[in-house]
């Protein structure tokens, strides 16, 4: 089931390139992130904004594996991986920021080379089911391994990775920066051939592999590299709010990035951005409506299934299409 | 003429059913052999088993004088041997220069980390690509319907597509199971004209398919295959009028 509903969400228009428009949005975006923070006084936004923006390395990583054909269960597990994998060296052995940033994304690069050739095998449902078992593997580890993870309790005052990212503000450029890199690298990845060959998989599996396709090998490089991204993801969670504990790395936090990707849109790399922009933004903005809030998630995501499975992208681009047309001459 | 494929005493069992028995066969280098049987003889396994899609139970299959039994489908390609499939023929939502550059993974890939940078070899590599893609659809009559989606190709169209995929890894043997399923008697005889010309490039064709004469008006040999084993063999003529096979094949048409 799974597995149809990702290829028929996935299969259309991935290729309409915007050319020149799409660079000009792109600097249009990239200007309003890097002025707006002067402008706003408020910590609770730059903190809202940071978040977002730390989660975008998460759900554009989660899309790679989307994009191979898997919907995976796991992802906060990775995203654990790295978070304390950088706490750990941090807190316990003294290790300084960097190093403890990179192997933030090896560990769970290696995690992944290790798991992925045998659940990559799988299809559909068994892949989807065996994903969640395994990111509860993983939780369940980090809550019971006591003498090294610190159990249910958690890993207290993580450092900032540098006195001066003390600042909430520039933190927040810090974030900015590590999401561009990290989200730069998806979608030159998927740009590149490599992305083309992504796709064949997807759509027709045997087919790539009977052109030659290493189509296990393209699975587990791929998945690798997401793990290891949205591992850089919980590093940089964990130096950002100094505090990790296993209840951070749920299975509702993977289903959370899988929910990102699929209101924002699956079809192509902006559709996990606008999706954890919209997914991390709300739930922050109506802390004060807790019970609304958890229903608005749900009818939003009901509506966003039925309706438009290509997400809040696919509805703005319907929105535009109409503009336009309203717009166009009459003949 | 020498031998390119040698497969040996081939066999698989699925549970009760022995789908494959003792099955031999040769492929010479610049032939067209037609694989033929009624459905359910064992002929898409035989395939299957040839192209490392499933893994034989014994037997041995030699292509150019090497072991490749069981081999994986993308190691095999990069061999020279490639399939296509009955169903799955084409990448649907795709165009048909697309699909054929896909096709030629083993050409044009240079590996992740040179497209990734977007090194001169890999820029070398996709240009080359282009231009023989450009002539191969233009070969295969697909030059006009080069930005088409395949799905908004007429099924015949289609299959020759499947065929241009499958071409685009540079074979030396290719082959085609059922090309000419579901297609008219005019797509059909399109499709075979198409086979012919794959194979006078000097691409050693095995066809699989259960219509007598679209393989006998195709083939230079002929394997029949009846309940998993090798029934008949020999050139169209010898087995047309072989009486096993009109009693257990054509037989049941006539």
């Amino acid at each position: 089931m799974s597995r149809s509903i990702a290829s028929r969400v996935l299969a259309p228009s991935i290729g309409a390139g915007l050319g020149r428009t799409r660079w000009v949005w792109l600097g249009v975006v990239a200007a309003a992130l890097l002025v707006w923070p002067l402008f706003v006084e408020e910590v609770f936004f730059t903190y809202i904004a940071t978040v977002v923006l730390l989660y975008t390395i998460g759900t554009a990583s989660l899309h790679l594996v989307l994009r191979i054909g898997h919907l995976s269960l796991c992802h906060a597990a990775f995203m654990g991986l790295g978070g304390y994998t950088s706490a750990l060296l941090t807190t316990r052995l003294g290790w300084p920021f960097v190093p403890a940033f990179l192997m933030s994304a090896l560990v769970p690069a290696a995690v992944a080379l290790i798991v992925g050739p045998i659940v990559l095998r799988l299809r559909g449902v068994y892949f989807v089911l065996i994903t969640f078992t395994f990111g509860e593997v993983v939780r369940l580890v980090f809550n019971d391994w006591q003498s090294l993870t610190g159990g249910a309790d958690g890993i207290f005052r993580i450092p900032p990775p540098h006195p001066l990212l003390a600042d909430k503000r520039a933190y927040y450029y810090f974030a900015l920066v590590m999401a561009a890199l990290c989200v730069g690298l998806v979608a030159r990845l998927l740009a590149s051939q490599t992305g083309r060959y992504v796709d064949a998989i997807r759509e027709g599996e045997r087919l790539a592999q009977s052109s030659g396709v290493p189509v296990l090998r393209f699975k587990v490089v791929i998945f690798c590299i997401a793990c290891g991204l949205v591992g850089l993801q919980g590093s940089l969670l964990a130096h950002y709010i100094h505090f990790i504990a296993p209840g951070s790395y749920t299975f509702n936090e993977s289903l959370n990035l899988l929910v990102m990707n699929v209101i924002g849109g699956m079809a192509n790399l902006a559709g996990p951005l606008v999706g954890a922009v919209f997914l991390t933004a709300l739930p922050e903005l109506l802390r004060g409506w807790v019970e609304l809030q958890r229903f608005l998630y749900g009818v939003v995501l009901i509506v966003v299934m039925l309706f438009v499975p290509g997400g809040l992208l696919e509805i703005g681009k319907r929105t535009a299409a109409v503009v336009r047309a309203s717009r166009a001459p009459r003949p | 003429m020498s031998v390119l494929l040698d497969v040996q005493r081939l066999a698989k069992r699925f549970g009760a059913l022995q789908a494959i028995e003792q099955f031999d066969v040769q492929v010479e280098a610049g032939e067209i052999l037609g694989l033929i049987g009624p459905n359910g003889a064992g002929k898409t396994t035989a395939i299957n088993l040839i192209s490392g899609v499933i893994r034989p139970d014994s037997g041995r299959v030699t292509f150019e004088g090497e072991d490749v039994t069981g081999m994986r489908p993308d190691r095999l390609v990069r061999r020279g041997v490639v399939r296509t499939f009955q169903a799955t023929t084409v990448y649907q939502e795709r165009t048909v220069r697309e699909n054929v550059r896909r096709g030629a993974f083993t050409t044009i890939y240079p590996g992740l980390w040179s497209t990734f940078w977007g090194t001169r070899a890999a820029r070398v590599a996709a240009e080359r690509a282009d231009t023989a893609i450009a002539e191969l659809l233009a070969w295969l009559g697909l030059g006009d319907v080069a930005d088409v989606e395949a799905r908004h190709l007429p099924y015949g169209h289609q299959k020759v597509l499947g065929l241009g995929i499958a071409l685009a890894a540079r074979p030396r043997l290719a082959m085609l199971d059922e090309p000419a399923a579901g297609l008219s008697h005019d797509e059909a005889s399109h499709v075979a004209d198409v086979v012919r010309r794959i194979n006078s490039q000097g691409v050693s064709v095995i066809v699989v398919d259960h219509n007598m004469r679209f393989i006998a008006n195709l083939c230079h040999r002929i394997v029949v295959l009846h309940h998993g084993a090798e029934l008949a063999m020999g050139t169209p003529q010898e087995v047309t009028s072989d009486p096993r096979v009109i009693e257990a094949y054509l037989g049941t048409q006539h």
